[in-house]
């Protein structure tokens, strides 16, 4: 099993690396698409803007690498933050853009009568636990301004309350995508990443 | 719902962990990487690591030491000291820290704020707001090496305006001494800003903190005596809050070992 995490210039790649060798997975960190085409599980990371990431994503084929990745391999993809986002169809940050598209849904600003971004420790409900299972304590660590909304109420695994109800966690089959940091969230973050590795759905 | 944050304070001069009672008399308390390593197995909500020596000292904060540091933590960490410039945010950024701490580059040139909020987002550009009562001005001013004299409310503002994401507001008279948070000071810096303020200075009880949150709008609070000098956890003060109606992360296994006594 090959594990790759996607380097693109736009995230916080040493924390996610840092997570996996803690949570004793072999990995490499890479933008050469042919590697990312043959792993097995993928890590998306991103902070930053929808734009920006699917621009950096294109200039180097890596969005063609991912979708070949997990609609012709085997591959297990899990979107972290803005890696989440990015599996959405459309983003509008800051304009309207084209997503990975492996996930159908947009990825729209939060408008809550409370500050935005969102940020700090959340509790989320969970809906499906193909990828969340013995979750010791369901705080998550969250910092984003924009959320995902699928077209498809099925494809969410998660949510999180913020004034309203929005989406933490949203799959399809392979394809898993975290709003929160678990690279940042401690016990519960690290075992969503044993779910990640340990899962087989194949 | 989201929690209320608990947040230790690391301060760092250079070759190991300090506390200071009213930011002098530093008294050595251990190694940060062990206690960065026990904070993170006491689950608290984010930690902050400061050296407060590396501005005076005109150097840079020594990388591969705050790697070690971050590389223990699997929260939210933000780092301070000595930063002048882009290139040091970005290098800290790199390493894995989640935000930077400025005070003395921004009191030197407060644009510097908003260039960097608008690189790396004010979510992770945090300012210290370090303040004491003048009884001559009665008044809270600033407390800089500068020589700057400054309504500390007044700094938290320009702050704010400038791209801060998050203001770390200290009680210069209250640090280290455990008699509780600066009450005051926390509500005219609250009515200052909307930006989340961390109130820091004096907690050396879970009282002194279920105080700070309910006579206060504040949703963070920091300190660092109380986990040296005392019998209490983070755990500790997070269960009186939780008991007291507000939502904190408490997670009971996080009372664990007593061999050694940190978080």
């Amino acid at each position: 099993m090959s594990c790759v995490i996607i380097n693109y210039g736009m995230g916080n790649l040493a924390s996610v690396s840092k997570a996996l060798k803690k949570t004793g997975i072999s990995h490499e960190i890479t933008s050469d698409p042919d590697q990312i085409a043959q792993a097995s599980r993928i890590i998306l990371p991103g902070v930053g803007s929808f734009q920006a990431a699917m621009e950096n994503l294109k200039s180097k084929g890596l969005d063609v690498a991912i979708k070949k990745a997990v609609n012709e391999g085997e591959a297990y993809l899990l979107g972290i933050c803005l890696g989440m986002q990015l599996l959405a169809n459309k983003g509008y940050e800051p304009e309207e853009c084209e997503g990975l598209g492996l996930i159908n849904g947009e990825v729209r600003l939060i408008e809550s009568d409370l500050p935005v971004p969102h940020m700090g420790w959340n509790n989320i409900a969970i809906r499906r636990d193909d990828f969340l299972k013995d979750i010791p304590y369901p705080d998550f660590y969250f910092v984003h301004s924009y959320h995902f909304v699928p077209d498809n109420a099925e494809h969410i695994a998660a949510t999180v309350n913020y004034g309203k109800e929005l989406v933490a966690v949203v799959q399809n089959n392979r394809v898993l995508g975290c709003q929160f940091h678990p690279e940042k969230s401690q016990s519960a973050g690290l075992k969503v990443l044993e779910n990640f590795f340990s899962a087989n759905h194949a | 719902m989201l929690k209320i944050r608990i947040i230790p304070i690391l301060t760092f001069n250079g070759f190991a962990l300090v506390k200071t009672q009213r930011f002098s008399n530093p008294r050595m308390v251990g190694n940060p990487i062990q206690a960065a390593r026990v904070f993170n197995s006491r689950n608290v909500d984010e930690l902050v690591f400061t050296d407060i020596t590396a501005t005076y000292q005109n150097r840079k904060i020594n990388l591969p030491f705050v790697k070690e540091v971050i590389d223990q933590c699997f929260m939210p960490v933000t780092i301070g000291g000595g930063i002048k410039n882009l290139d040091d945010i970005n290098d800290l950024l790199k390493i894995g820290a989640d935000k930077v701490l400025l005070k003395n580059s921004f009191i030197q040139q407060p644009s510097f704020v908003g260039e960097a909020a608008k690189i790396y987002g004010s979510q992770c550009i945090t300012v210290a707001v370090d303040a004491y009562w003048n009884e001559e001005r009665k008044a809270y001013l600033l407390h800089n090496k500068e020589g700057v004299v400054l309504d500390a409310a007044a700094f938290a503002s320009m702050a704010e305006k400038e791209g801060a994401g998050e203001i770390i507001l200290s009680s210069v008279d209250r640090d280290g001494m455990r008699n509780g948070f600066d009450i005051n000071l926390v509500r005219q810096i609250m009515a200052a800003v909307k930006i989340p303020v961390v109130a820091v200075g004096g907690g050396g009880t879970p009282e002194h903190y279920l105080e700070l949150f309910r006579d206060t709008d504040v949703k963070a609070a920091g300190g660092a005596a109380i986990y040296y000098f005392t019998q209490f956890t983070s755990y500790d003060i997070k269960k009186l809050l939780a008991e007291n109606g507000f939502p904190a992360r408490v997670i009971p296994n996080s009372t664990g070992d007593n061999f050694m006594k940190l978080g």
